[in-house]
């Protein structure tokens, strides 16, 4: 039981530590590309470094807020499993009482006869 | 049982694979979309538990068998338990995409009035003994079983709402389509794989009850 507790909180910490120290994968080669292919198909003249700066600020809000969003995603799941493991905690305590009281009074009549 | 367990523990660990590996990022909500896989799976193994507990009422009115009561109530226990999950995951879900922790919309209301019921039904149960606790809590637990159709439909019936619509769920991308159908398996053998340990451990204690009374019976007498 604690064997499966431990483990799964590892892995439960595991994601925690991947998901907040993942970072926005867009690098500067794929922004350029991006706003290139954007400027080529426009049907309408546009100015590239206007649709550049657009781009760049866009991807600040969303590198802003990733942090953010991946804490919300993380306690999310922290929760789910502080709910399961509790249960199975209060599972396993159950039963090792039922054990405990089983062998108890399986004891007793044997006690009486000695 | 151990078969289950087999199936349940690798399903899990695979759906968390696709939920953090896989599934494609939501252009919306973007990673906090996440918790959809295991709040909405959640929430349907809900709507299964207390079906399991509605049906074994009913077959406990008509037969009264005692092990029919011990099942329906195993299921009761583990679905509240999915039904806390759903509960307490959502606000997260909710604080980010709506700036509320709670809302009493419609379907978190119909959703906590379900919980709520059900933690009366494990109140009465304590409350009562034998016959009694087996037939109060049957009657309650397919009165409370009312309640999951119309949190399910709950959307429809109450427009206006916060929550999507229920045929969001079926239009989404491949990849989160795929991830979200192995969510709900994993969670289903999960919760399958509890009602039999549970289920167990009620019988046993049963049956450790019944031997303990004969005892002081006998001693007594």
């Amino acid at each position: 039981m604690k064997i499966l507790v431990l483990v799964s909180f590892v892995i439960v910490l595991g994601l925690f530590l991947f998901a907040t120290q993942v970072p926005v994968d867009i690098t500067p080669d794929k922004v350029l590309a991006a706003v290139s292919e954007a400027v080529s198909k426009s049907e309408v003249p546009v100015d590239e470094e206007v649709v550049e700066q657009v781009v760049l600020s866009s991807i600040a809000v969303l590198e802003k807020g990733q942090s953010t969003r991946l804490k919300y995603l993380a306690s999310a799941y922290l929760v789910i499993w502080l709910v399961f493991m509790l249960y199975v905690l209060r599972l396993g305590q159950q039963q090792q009482a039922l054990d405990k009281r089983l062998a108890q009074l399986e004891q007793t009549p044997e006690a009486e006869e000695n | 049982m151990k078969i289950i367990a087999v199936i349940a523990a690798p399903l899990i660990f695979i759906s968390l694979y696709l939920i953090f590996g896989y599934a494609r990022i939501e252009g919306t909500m973007l990673e906090v979309q996440k918790i959809f896989y295991y709040h909405v799976s959640a929430a349907l193994t809900v709507f299964v538990a207390f079906g399991v507990n509605c049906v074994f009422s009913i077959k406990y009115l008509i037969q009264r068998k005692p092990n029919d009561d011990l099942l329906a109530a195993a299921a009761a226990e583990i679905g509240l338990i999915f039904c806390t999950i759903a509960l307490l995951s959502g606000p997260i879900w909710a604080r980010y995409a709506w700036n509320t922790w709670w809302n009493w919309e419609a379907r978190l209301t119909s959703t906590l009035v379900l919980w709520l019921m059900y933690i009366g039904y494990f109140i009465l149960r304590s409350a009562l003994e034998d016959d009694k606790r087996g037939r109060y809590s049957a009657v309650l637990g397919i009165i409370a079983y009312l309640d999951v159709p119309i949190v399910y439909y709950a959307v429809d019936i109450w427009q206006g709402g916060l929550h999507p619509d229920r045929g969001t769920k079926w239009s989404l991308e491949t990849t989160m389509q795929q991830t979200w159908m192995v969510a709900l398996l994993a969670l289903i053998f999960l919760f399958t794989c509890l009602l039999i340990v549970r289920y167990q451990m009620k019988k046993a204690q049963a049956r450790y009850e019944i031997i303990q009374q004969k005892y002081l019976e006998e001693a007594s007498g």
